[in-house]
């Protein structure tokens, strides 16, 4: 499935080449092109651009990958990663953007999101002249293809496909060290009063499957429900994964609280884990790397720690030089941080 | 209607035997069915600690009961105090939030919630306590003057207050993390899935003797309601009624939503349904809107951890969209 998409993205691309060689006359002058979003929109694009306004925390990390730390002029307010978006200025958060300091940028391309990004205000802007590239991304495929048409229309192709390769052959490793093995139950849980969890249609259910689990909530009805906790004692998962919000919140004590139920298989075998819900629900580059600690929560047995495993921490962000500062550009050498 | 000694035993009996009925379905209902001798040999096992415990003794001891439990009390105490405020602001309107508790407990929550404290047991409620408490304590000194209390200045230094905590409510939010605000909004929509043992005890001295209190008020309630000066000549005193009525009713307020959030409507609407059968009385309006307002609360629990499970709702939707079109139809079939 993956390859497919691949291939219409590939075929999408083509497409648009030869668009931009039928347009090409009219704005070459301009030094524009045009690209086609996720929404199907055509969005003209001064190329490359120079001042990126970003409208998600996951499309900084994405742009900063591609080595465009230069061509970032705003982010939204939970862009905590990598250290350098922390200094950029802020536009409001993604949910409630601050129009006039976005325009007060004066890009010449915003990415926003679909999933997120309120569309008023998102059409308001497009309607004020500023190109706006929409994204779209659902699951970890769409997260490889979106990356890869980020890399794109900002110029950096290569490098795009450098670390959607890096990132494919990861997630392939894991479900080649999985397969077969049989499937824990696992319970994901991301809100405590009430109880949240994750359901299929979120990037955390595709991850948990991935790695080699079976999400215990995985039928209900929405993709974050509010969720019931005698279901979570009946369907007695095997490992508990608590996503904690926010890195500086102690999510400890949703733990302890859990050990309460010492009739769960995951409290019996102290099977109890936090992690890093950036890595989880962001639809970024690092989506990998939350993939991998699933996966060794999920299957400590399949992934020893073996010291070929410790030297790939050098690289341990696709991208992203192993502090996690932001990676060299292009031009100036070395592409990513790989052995 | 004349409200003899009779009468009452024998309302208090059936809303009792209801209650009791309801409490025993609702322990019954859930993601999993039990029958209720499952239920019976699970309370035996748990008092008196003999045999092994199973994933169901799990799920009816230490989730089911503590909710039905708190269900039952919130409901109760919800409803005495709204019958208390009815009678004490002589508006049919009043319920428990009108004087600006429900807000001011809100705005201690939030506060309580957004530096962390959510995730202790206790510290929800009791920052919520203290936030109503301290409401209540200001808009009975701007209601007050000199020693009389006045209804009308005590309605609106409430509803004012109300409104302006509500926007502070309103900033806290908009400044608030992603992840103290699904706990807030829940919360305000009012919630029962916190609950454990822990809150049921903290409230239940609260409540018990809040709703004993306000009973023994009974007969001086039914003379405010006939009016002050009436009363006055049959020799109440009425500020001391007044007053009493509205610390009771704020106290048992207080306790409620200090561990469930605001639960809408059960306050405003349950004396109103026991007063169309009933009749005003509040010798038998009192514990009969406590007994009913505890079992209407069980029930709309109960609906909202099932109808959609394993999604849970917020029981204080539940309560809005059964309990309104419920009033209407007895608003519609008696005359007041």
């Amino acid at each position: 499935m993956a390859r497919k998409g691949e291939g219409r993205i590939r075929a999408g691309g083509l497409f648009l080449v030869l668009g931009a060689l039928l347009f090409g006359a009219a704005h070459a002058a301009a030094g524009t092109r045009v690209f086609t979003d996720a929404l199907g929109r055509a969005v003209t694009i001064a190329y490359p651009p120079e001042r990126i306004v970003s409208l998600a925390p996951a499309i900084t990390e994405t742009l900063f990958a591609l080595g465009l730390k230069d061509e970032i002029a705003g982010v939204t307010r939970f862009s905590n990663f990598p250290p350098a978006a922390v200094e950029k200025p802020r536009v409001g958060s993604y949910v409630n953007l601050n129009i006039e300091a976005i325009v007060s940028l004066k890009p010449d391309l915003i990415l926003a999101t679909a999933a997120g990004n309120p569309q008023i205000q998102a059409r308001k802007l497009q309607d004020m002249g500023f190109p706006v590239y929409v994204v779209y991304p659902k699951d970890t495929d769409g997260v490889l293809a979106t990356i890869r048409r980020i890399a794109e229309i900002v110029g950096r192709s290569e490098r795009g496909g450098a670390i959607v390769r890096d990132m494919r052959e990861r997630i392939e490793r894991i479900s080649h060290r999985v397969r077969g093995l049989n499937r824990p139950r696992v319970f994901f849980q991301i809100g405590r009063d009430p109880i949240f969890t994750v359901s299929r249609g979120s990037f955390a259910d595709n991850l948990i499957s991935l790695a080699g689990g079976d999400n215990i909530a995985k039928d209900a009805r929405i993709p974050y429900p509010s969720y019931n906790l005698e279901e979570v004692i009946l369907k007695a998962p095997e490992v508990i994964i608590v996503s904690s919000m926010y890195v500086d919140t102690d999510h400890s004590g949703w733990l302890e609280e859990w050990k309460r139920w010492d009739v769960l298989p995951a409290v019996k075998d102290n099977r109890l884990y936090t992690i890093d819900s950036d890595l989880v629900d962001r639809p970024s580059v690092r989506i990998v790397v939350g993939l991998e600690k699933m996966a060794r929560m999920i299957h400590p047995e399949a992934f020893p720690p073996e010291p070929s495993d410790q030297n790939k921490t050098s690289r341990q962000y696709p991208g992203f030089t192993a502090t996690g500062e932001p990676p060299l550009r292009p031009d100036e050498g070395k592409i990513l941080g790989r052995e | 209607m004349i409200v003899t000694l009779r009468r009452s035993i024998s309302v208090t009996l059936v809303l009792g035997a209801a209650l009791a009925l309801v409490m025993t379905a609702s322990l019954c209902f859930g993601t999993i069915p039990i029958d209720p001798g499952e239920i019976l040999r699970a309370l035996v096992w748990n008092l008196t600690g003999r045999g092994e415990s199973s994933i169901r003794d799990t799920i009816i001891i230490s989730i089911r009961l503590p909710r039905v439990l708190l269900a039952a009390l919130v409901g109760g105490a919800l409803s005495v105090a709204g019958s208390i405020f009815q009678a004490l602001l002589r508006n049919p309107l009043a319920d428990p939030y009108i004087l600006g508790v429900s807000s001011g407990s809100a705005v201690g929550a939030v506060l309580a919630m957004m530096l962390g404290l959510g995730a202790m047991s206790l510290g929800l409620p009791l920052a919520s306590f203290a936030g109503a408490l301290g409401t209540v304590l200001l808009v009975f000194n701007v209601g007050r003057m000199g020693r009389r209390v006045h209804t009308n200045t005590l309605l609106l230094a409430g509803v004012i207050i109300n409104a302006f905590f509500g926007a502070v409510l309103m900033f806290l939010i908009s400044i608030s993390r992603h992840e103290a605000l699904h706990t807030i909004v829940f919360w305000l929509m009012g919630d029962f899935s916190f609950a454990d043992f822990a809150g049921v005890t903290l409230i239940f001295p609260y409540v018990v003797t809040g709703i004993s209190l306000a009973y023994l008020l009974a007969r001086r309630l039914n003379l405010l309601v006939a009016g002050e000066d009436e009363a006055i000549q049959l020799g109440v005193d009425v500020e001391r009624v007044k007053k009493s009525a509205y610390v009771l009713g704020s106290l048992i307020t207080a306790a409620a939503v200090s561990v469930c959030g605001l639960i809408g409507f059960v306050g405003l609407m349950i004396p109103h349904m026991v007063r169309l059968v009933l009749g005003p009385d509040h010798r038998l309006l009192i514990p009969a809107s406590c007994l009913w307002g505890a079992a209407f609360l069980v029930i709309c629990d109960t609906l909202a951890r099932t109808i959609l499970a394993p999604i849970e709702l917020p029981v204080g939707v539940i309560t809005s969209a059964f309990g309104a079109p419920f009033f209407i139809y007895l608003l519609k079939t008696r005359s007041i």
